[in-house]
């Protein structure tokens, strides 16, 4: 069965390029402008995996990974990061958020920097669903 | 204080004894002799300082006694116990030196007083030696010290790092330091104590004139450090620091002292500095540029990858899609060059009789929609006192437009999703010919780093959204027009734009910066 994949990105254009590309590669695309319809699409549609960008308006990839990664019935769903942001900086604001909240979250299944290649995406996709 | 020794010397051993006793009872150390002999072997050995002899003894008498101490020790006090009526011998002891007189019989109260007085004058005496003998010491400390103290001077004027160099009233020279002579290129010798030899031989023509004038004024204060330039003897041309002062002593004119610095190797760290500032903005200019052409690129390989999809697999959905990543990429590059041109070109502002309120209400216009749609609320207060004026339409609009994005864009960038985002837009006419437009958001505001960077070129926020280059052209195009821009923000809850502008009634009154650089 086709699987369903949720793309989280405020940017059109990466928007048009990675849905193509999962439907090239025969997934079940869905899209989210931002982490607020992010998680209504992740609650609602119950999507297989995440690639979320880190940059986003109206609550950021940053605190949509985190409300993920801490919801029992969501942290399953692997996350592949898609963006601009250099891993280290990602991780230092999850690390700082974590002691803040004192919970912590593990790291992402993939993080790929922008740009990806189709093919580079495709094989971390297929190696998070196993 | 210890109580003198006194030597008691009389033929008549009761009044020894009675005057021994006498003084004994009042604290002295007594010693006693029974004629003129005996009494200067006891001086001889006890070394009293005072002594109290009778004047008529056998054999030696009191004036050979006193003659006799007085030869020892000067400065031993000798009281003569006299007869009545003794006088000649008297006047002869006085020229002696004897100290005081006491009349026969001995009362005790004029033996103490004499002996009081001779105590005192001993006292007297003791104080005066020890003063000169301090005054001596003092003076030579005195003369160490001065000496001391030139040396050190001269040891610091030599040491200087400033040149230094000073002259009589004739500006003959009198003082010049290694620094100094580097500076004139000549040495101690050649110019020092020279009669041919003054500041005109030495000095640039601007130093000169600065001291004669500074003279003629009699001008008691440093000269003002400025900036020249020395030619010194053997050609060279050295850029120099100088400050100098007339001295006076009670108001005559005694000299001059000049102070140099060499500014060669400041001048040469000072081109080096500019040199690597401006190798560091290129460099911080390149790796924006190529950020954000980065980001055009990622857009465009995307474009052209779902443009392939289309092709391959017919899908016209896919062409069109693909193909409007592709002209929204090249919209990019040509935002990109345009504002690149904008931000190299010298821009004169165009002015025209217009309303500034008016092109507000333009501004708002353009923007609401896409407000409305991200639930972001635009209120207005405009000043109605601003009237038509002599403005740049082109320069506010774009300004406006660009600092309303930015205010969108920062509600939109805000993480607190439950807050209730509000731009207002405010003009003011203000007092001194000059009207204000604030444009204030409750945004994300921003962090003291990220203000202290808000001018600067290919600085974005955005993150590959923006060319970095939105602010730096707006702040150009304010300041062409004669006008300021400045940020108030706070991280969390918002940023307020001001912009000031110069508000003329008539055309011709605008100041033209362009034409007044030629003119």
């Amino acid at each position: 069965m086709n699987k369903k994949v949720l793309v989280v990105d405020d940017d059109p254009d990466v928007r048009t390029f990675i849905l193509t590309v999962l439907e090239e590669n025969n997934f079940i695309p869905i899209v989210a402008h931002d982490g607020v319809e992010g998680l209504e699409k992740i609650e609602n549609e119950k999507p297989d995996l995440v690639t979320l960008d880190v940059l986003m308006p109206r609550g950021s990839g940053i605190r949509l990974y985190r409300k993920l990664k801490t919801d029992p019935s969501l942290k399953h769903i692997p996350v592949i990061m898609l963006t601009g942001i250099a891993l280290k900086s990602f991780m230092r604001s999850q690390k700082t958020l974590s002691e803040f909240q004192g919970e912590k979250v593990p790291a992402p299944d993939f993080y790929l920097e922008k740009p990806v290649e189709p093919d580079e995406l495709i094989d971390a996709i297929n190696k998070s669903l196993g | 204080m210890k109580k003198n020794k006194i030597l008691i010397i009389d033929d008549e051993e009761n009044i020894v004894k009675f005057l021994s006793m006498s003084l004994k009872v009042d604290g002295y150390e007594t010693v006693s002799a029974y004629n003129g002999k005996q009494g200067i072997e006891v001086f001889k050995k006890e070394q009293p300082s005072i002594v109290l002899t009778d004047i008529k003894m056998p054999e030696m008498d009191g004036l050979e006694v006193l003659r006799e101490i007085k030869m020892i020790d000067p400065e031993t006090e000798v009281i003569i116990i006299t007869g009545h009526g003794d006088i000649d011998s008297t006047i002869s002891a006085l020229q002696f030196g004897a100290s005081d007189f006491i009349n026969k019989p001995v009362k005790d109260e004029a033996l103490a007083i004499a002996i009081e007085r001779a105590e005192a004058k001993i006292y007297m005496r003791g104080q005066l030696n020890e003063y000169t003998g301090n005054l001596e010491d003092k003076i030579e400390e005195a003369t160490e010290e001065i000496k001391r103290k030139s040396n050190f001077q001269k040891l610091l004027i030599r040491s200087s790092n400033d040149g230094i160099a000073a002259t009589d009233k004739n500006w003959r020279f009198v003082i010049c330091n290694p620094e100094a002579e580097k500076i004139f290129g000549c040495k101690y010798s050649q110019i020092v104590n020279k009669k041919n030899m003054d500041i005109e031989s030495i000095y640039p023509p601007d130093i000169i004139k600065a001291f004669r004038n500074a003279a003629k004024e009699e001008k008691d204060e440093n000269l003002e450090w400025k900036e020249t330039s020395f030619s010194s003897i053997d050609g060279k041309k050295i850029p120099i620091k100088f400050s100098g002062r007339i001295l006076y002593q009670n108001h005559k004119m005694i000299g001059s002292v000049a102070f140099f610095q060499d500014l060669t190797d400041i001048k040469r760290l000072e081109k080096e500095l500019v040199e690597s500032e401006k190798m560091a903005a290129v460099g911080q200019t390149v790796s924006g540029l190529a950020h954000y052409i980065k980001n055009i690129l990622i857009g465009l390989k995307g474009g052209s990858y779902v443009v392939d999809v289309g092709i391959a697999k017919n899908k016209t959905d896919k062409l069109i899609a693909g193909w409007s990543t592709i002209k929204r990429n090249i919209a990019r590059v040509s935002d990109l060059v345009q504002d690149l041109i904008s931000y190299s070109k010298e821009r004169k502002p165009d002015y025209e009789i217009c309303s500034p309120n008016n092109i507000i209400i333009d501004v708002i216009d353009l923007v609401k929609d896409f407000a409305k749609t991200n639930k972001i609320n635009i209120k207005q207060k405009l000043d109605p006192d601003i009237k038509e004026a002599s403005v740049d339409p082109q320069t506010i609009h774009r300004s406006l437009l660009n600092l309303m994005t930015n205010a969108m864009d920062a509600c939109l960038d805000d993480e607190n999703i439950d807050k209730r985002f509000e731009i207002s837009i405010n003009s003011y006419l203000e007092k001194d010919n000059q009207f204000r437009i604030e444009i204030k958001d409750n945004g994300s505001g921003m962090d003291s780093e990220t203000q202290e960077k808000l001018f600067s070129s290919f600085f974005s926020t955005k993150g590959g959204k923006g060319t970095g280059l939105g602010l730096l052209l707006t702040k150009k195009l304010i300041e062409e027009h004669n006008g300021t821009i400045n940020a108030d923000t706070n991280l969390g809850e918002g940023t307020t734009f001001t912009i000031r502008l110069p508000y003329t009634k008539l055309a011709d009154k605008i100041k033209d910066p362009v034409k007044e650089d030629l003119s």
